[in-house]
């Protein structure tokens, strides 16, 4: 039976027009007699001996084994002269029948060999999005858009040798948008942060009725109950994390240990973290045990919402506040410190309860001690005197004040879970659940249900819905708000700590009882040559009245997110193994591109049809140091002076209040090649761009003080500006003009779509808007760009180079926000030798001109006062009794002329907020630049990673002519990454 | 190994109670080393989603110390 069934094997493989399987290596693989006699049979004995030496219990543990197994069974060249791996090459029991017949009754071993990458690199972009939240009083008041996330990520997993792995990941998010900081009634009137004067979040004085109902007055002016709650929101301009971790493991046969650590980076929030875990195999690998112990560190450095900081009060973390002040005393900021630990221990165990299903168990520990509050959330307290009698209604008015959270120093948490995978043989599907029970002693405790379908549906797509529904109860010190029935001193300063209704308190809405239903599908798709491409999508909603058993936070707290997201998998193992088959060297890609500067694009075409190409390029660029005009350093007098120029006919002369310290870009692009023709090579660049800049009040402007600015600049600027998110996507068709063996010659044409956002707004601060960030701070150029490059590379036994021109033109005169970056054209020509055969060195010349922006930002509107209604000509009429009016005109235009200043100062006020800085006028950007970029390139000669190239190069600025008045440049870093098969 | 000694005894009686004790020999292992029974199909998707629940909800799960910052918003 077996052997009819390997011969239709054969006989479809061979009407597939492949090869079928030759071995070139002698060994007789055989069980030994008595091993025979032990097992049974033949095949049995041959199992087990793979089972046992591969591993066959957990995803992690199985791939090897498979990949390694079908390897060796079905090799992707189908002819293979490695030896065999660990597991199979030592066994004495292996022979090629044997092992194609074992394999053949086992069709789940036919797996491509992508899902048991010993050698991956991944790439994810995801986005998150959340809805808008229902405010009640302030719908649609501006500045309060929703949070959004973006993130990357990026991953290698390397086999150092047969039994250790090495892994690291990059993974960065940046988010903005307005998140709640306090709750608090109706009746206090949060949100209105536009209205001047009062605090921006509560109106005074609050009144209760005697059951402590709020109250509001009604249009009839009468006091009306009112309990609706309302989160106050505080909008957050965009802010970066950064983590790097890694994870070192080393396999035993039956026993794996993994050690790993890393670091997460915020401008207010750094972690470094550690763990090791191991995983025991036992009972013939039908059990398995893994355990994990877990350490983070966690420092808090926040600086309070601005605007929150003078209305509220964290007066009990006195200790741990600084103040950072200017030379002359001006207050900069305060920052909050505090410092957490986390020690973390789970164990689990994974069990094979039949042929078809997996069981799952585990239980956790996490024991978190230090400042566990969330520095940004605020606890509303309504102080009631108990001496004030109650009015003739009986109504009491309270005052209102905000602290900042309190939660104990501790928290012991613990979470049981159980999980069940069914493979589902009809539909050749498998079913995962899940549940999660966790508790801890702050009160909570929450269920976790999760099920998914997991369905591979023919020509290797998988479609994957699922479902989760999460339930918790509230902590036992949440409350939406506080009443406190002792008079508040203001005296005693703004926290009277001892008057405070409780020792903990919090008004997090994550602390609060609800529950969230989510659910979303993943369709993922494994493409030939070891790529794989899962895109995923989820909904998720949070509402007090899905928690299990009712009695959830009110409605005014629910809100739902969505998350798409788009991970792509390059295994190189199966990448190199059909690179060998097709008697490929794989030294030969590289030597094609191996000539060309990291920092030069579009040097290098794919040599054939359907070849293909992957790679990541990064970018890394900084502006310090002086204040160029053309190429001479300014200083500060001439800067305040002179930048700030609108330009044109109707430009105005403002004073540079700011100017710029720092401006750093990192430009992270995935380049993906194909060539769908000998002749042409065609290119898709995502990116993921992200700046932070820095600056400092000008010398001149200290003194000044105009509108809401002057006096306190220091403290609007002191955290810096920092943005993040998907850039421009670039699309291109290279043409080979000519390739010979030592000369080439291309021609790229293609466009930049306006992927990136211009539309990004500093935060609201002192009732204004922030306004557009500077241009160059944008993450794209919104506009269509055409793209023309024309390059020539030539090599000579060792050596190499080349020359290259290419251009940028905006395709469109102005992008959304109203203005098109300039124009760009550079030339650039390098030579190369190679000091051994897989290391080369680049010198090169660089030659850039851009032109300055085009437009400017369109106005932000202005709610202007309108001299008609301000102004109405009845108020300018008299009667002198005798049925004659008069007008008194000289009057009516004074009037006029008082609004129209008044309109002129609001103009003035937003220019002052946003275009104080050199950077905000387009005047001030391009100019004419060379440079000098010094470069090495590395092709990984041989190993499972052969082919792989690297390269790096420094772009040293020897040449700065701008236009206007900008920042001196320091030199740009670029990396690249690609692998050709 | 003292340990093991006891604890593993105990594992095999909750495991049988759970499996009825049934050997699921190496060779009928096929449809438990498809890429669907994976433990987990997308590694890379649950972290990121794995992140997002736990900047949102109180129980973070049982990996509180694998970085992912503050998520304070």
């Amino acid at each position: 039976m077996v052997a009819v069934r390997l011969r239709r094997a054969v006989m479809r493989r061979k009407e597939a027009g492949v090869a079928v399987i030759k071995r070139k290596t002698k060994k007789s693989y055989k069980c030994k007699e008595s091993l025979v006699k032990t097992f049974g049979d033949q095949r049995k004995c041959l199992w087990h001996k793979l089972s046992v030496n591969g591993n066959l219990l957990g995803s992690a543990a199985l791939s090897p084994f498979v990949a390694s197994l079908s390897n060796h069974l079905f090799p992707s060249g189908y002819e293979r002269t490695q030896q065999p791996k660990r597991g199979i090459g030592k066994p004495d029991c292996t022979s090629l029948h044997a092992l194609t017949a074992a394999a053949i009754i086992l069709p789940g071993l036919f797996q491509p060999a992508a899902q048991a990458a010993d050698d991956e690199v991944d790439f994810q972009y995801s986005h998150y999005q959340e809805g808008r939240r229902n405010i009640y009083n302030t719908e649609g008041l501006k500045g309060l858009s929703p949070i959004e996330v973006d993130s990357i990520h990026g991953g290698a997993k390397i086999k150092l040798t047969d039994r250790i792995k090495f892994a690291f990941n990059y993974t960065q998010d940046t988010w903005g948008g307005a998140t709640p900081i306090t709750t608090a009634p109706f009746a206090a009137i949060g949100n209105h942060i536009s209205k001047s004067g009062a605090s921006p979040f509560f109106e005074e004085p609050v009144r209760f009725d005697a059951k402590l109902n709020p109250l509001v007055r009604g249009l009839s002016g009468a006091l009306i109950k009112n309990s609706q709650l309302v989160h106050t929101l505080s909008t957050a301009s965009p802010e970066t994390r950064k983590q790097g971790d890694f994870k070192l493991g080393y396999e035993w046969d039956e026993a794996e240990l993994d050690i790993g650590g890393g670091i997460s980076v915020e401008n207010d929030y750094e972690s470094h973290f550690g763990n090791i875990n191991g995983r025991w195999d036992f009972n013939n690998k039908q059990t398995s045990v893994n355990l994990g112990l877990s350490y983070t560190n966690s420092d808090t450095a926040a600086i309070p919402d601005h605007d929150a900081r003078s209305y509220s009060s964290a007066t009990a973390y006195f200790d741990q506040i600084e103040r950072v002040e200017t030379a002359d005393g001006n207050l900069i900021k305060t920052i909050l410190h505090g410092n957490r630990q986390d020690w973390s221990t789970t164990l689990g165990l994974t069990q094979i309860v039949n042929k078809d299903a997996l069981l799952e168990l585990g239980i956790s520990y996490t024991r978190s001690t230090g400042f566990l509050e969330n520095p940004y959330k605020y606890v509303t307290v309504f102080f009631i005197e108990p001496e004030k009698a109650p009015d003739s209604l009986g109504n009491v008015t309270a005052k209102t004040r905000a602290f900042l959270e309190q939660r104990p120093d501790e928290r012991n948490q613990f979470t049981w879970n159980v999980g069940y995978k069914q493979f589902v043989e009809s539909l050749d599907a498998a079913l995962h659940v899940d549940y999660h029970f966790f508790h801890d002693d702050w009160g909570i405790n929450a269920h976790t249900f999760e099920a998914d379908w997991v369905q591979p549906v023919g020509n290797d797509w998988t479609f994957t819905p699922r479902i989760r529904y999460y339930s918790q109860e509230a902590a036992d010190f949440y409350q939406p708000f506080y009443f406190s029935f002792n008079e508040f001193d203001e005296r005693d300063g703004f926290a009277n700590l001892k008057f405070l209704p409780a020792a903990h308190f919090s008004s997090d809405q994550r602390l609060s009882g609800y529950g969230t239903l989510s659910g979303g599908v993943t369709v993922s798709k494994q493409f030939a040559k070891g790529i794989s491409l899962d895109t995923g999508f989820e909904y998720y909603t949070h509402q007090g009245g899905l928690k299990l058993g009712g009695g959830g936070e009110g409605e005014y707290a629910d809100f739902d997110y969505w998350v798409a997201n788009a991970a792509l998998k390059v295994n190189l193992s199966a990448l190199g193994q059909s690179l060998n088959s097709m008697g490929n060297d794989p030294s030969h890609h590289a030597a094609h591109s191996g000539n060309a500067p990291a920092g030069v694009m579009f040097a290098h075409t794919l040599d054939k049809a359907g070849d293909m190409m992957i790679g990541y390029r990064y970018m890394y660029n900084n502006q310090a140091g002086d204040m160029l005009h053309g190429d001479k350093p300014v200083n500060d007098p001439l800067v305040y002076n002179n930048a700030c120029f609108s330009g044109g006919g109707s430009g105005r002369l403002n004073q540079c209040f700011t100017t710029p310290t720092e401006m750093t870009m990192h430009m992270h692009m995935l380049d993906l090649m194909y060539a769908p023709t000998d002749w042409l090579t065609l290119m898709l660049m995502p990116q993921f761009v992200d700046m932070d800049m820095s600056m400092r009040a000008s010398r001149t402007s200290r003194d000044v003080n105009i509108g809401n600015a002057g006096g306190h600049i220091d403290h609007h600027i002191s955290s810096g500006h920092n943005v993040g998110g998907v850039g421009d996507t670039g699309m291109y068709g290279l043409f080979k003009l000519f390739d010979n063996p030592n000369h080439h010659a291309n021609l790229g044409l293609g466009v930049s779509a306006p992927t990136g956002d211009v539309g990004i707004q500093l935060r609201r601060n002192h009732k204004l808007d922030g306004g557009l960030i500077h241009y160059g701070m944008q993450l794209g150029s919104g506009t269509w760009d055409f793209k023309p490059s024309l390059t020539y590379t030539g090599q000579m036994e060792r050596w190499s180079w080349g020359t290259q021109l290419s251009g940028t033109k905006r395709l469109e005169g102005r992008n959304k926000s109203g203005f098109a970056l300039g124009d760009l054209f550079q030339a650039t020509a390098w030579g190369g030798y190679g000091l051994t055969p897989w290391l080369s060195a680049t010198v090169r010349g660089v030659y850039t001109w851009q032109g300055r922006i085009k437009g400017q930002y369109s106005r932000d509107k202005i709610d202007f006062n309108n001299p008609s209604e301000n102004c109405p000509k009845e108020s300018f009429q008299s009667d002198d009794g005798e049925g004659n009016i008069f007008f008194d005109e000289e009057s009516f235009n004074a009037c006029i002329q008082d609004v129209e200043i008044q309109n002129q100062a609001l103009i003035n006020e937003q220019d002052v907020v946003h275009r104080s800085n050199p950077a905000d006028f387009p005047g001030n950007y391009g100019g004419r630049y060379v440079d000098v970029g010094l470069g090495l390139s590395a092709t990984v000669p041989s190993g499972s990673l052969a082919g792989n190239k690297l390269s790096f190069e420094w772009l040293q600025p020897v040449y700065t002519d701008v236009n206007g008045y900008q920042l001196d440049r320091d030199g740009a870093l670029s990396f690249t990454w690609s692998y050709g098969f | 190994m003292r340990t093991s000694d006891t604890t593993l005894p105990l594992f095999w009686l909750v495991i049988c109670f759970l499996s009825a004790c049934a050997p699921v020999q190496p060779w009928e292992r096929g449809n438990l080393a498809k890429p669907q029974m994976a433990l987990d199909p997308y590694p890379l998707q649950s972290a990121l989603r794995a992140h997002n629940y736990g900047s949102r909800e109180a129980a973070a799960g049982g990996n509180a110390a694998q970085g992912g910052g503050c998520g304070c918003y």
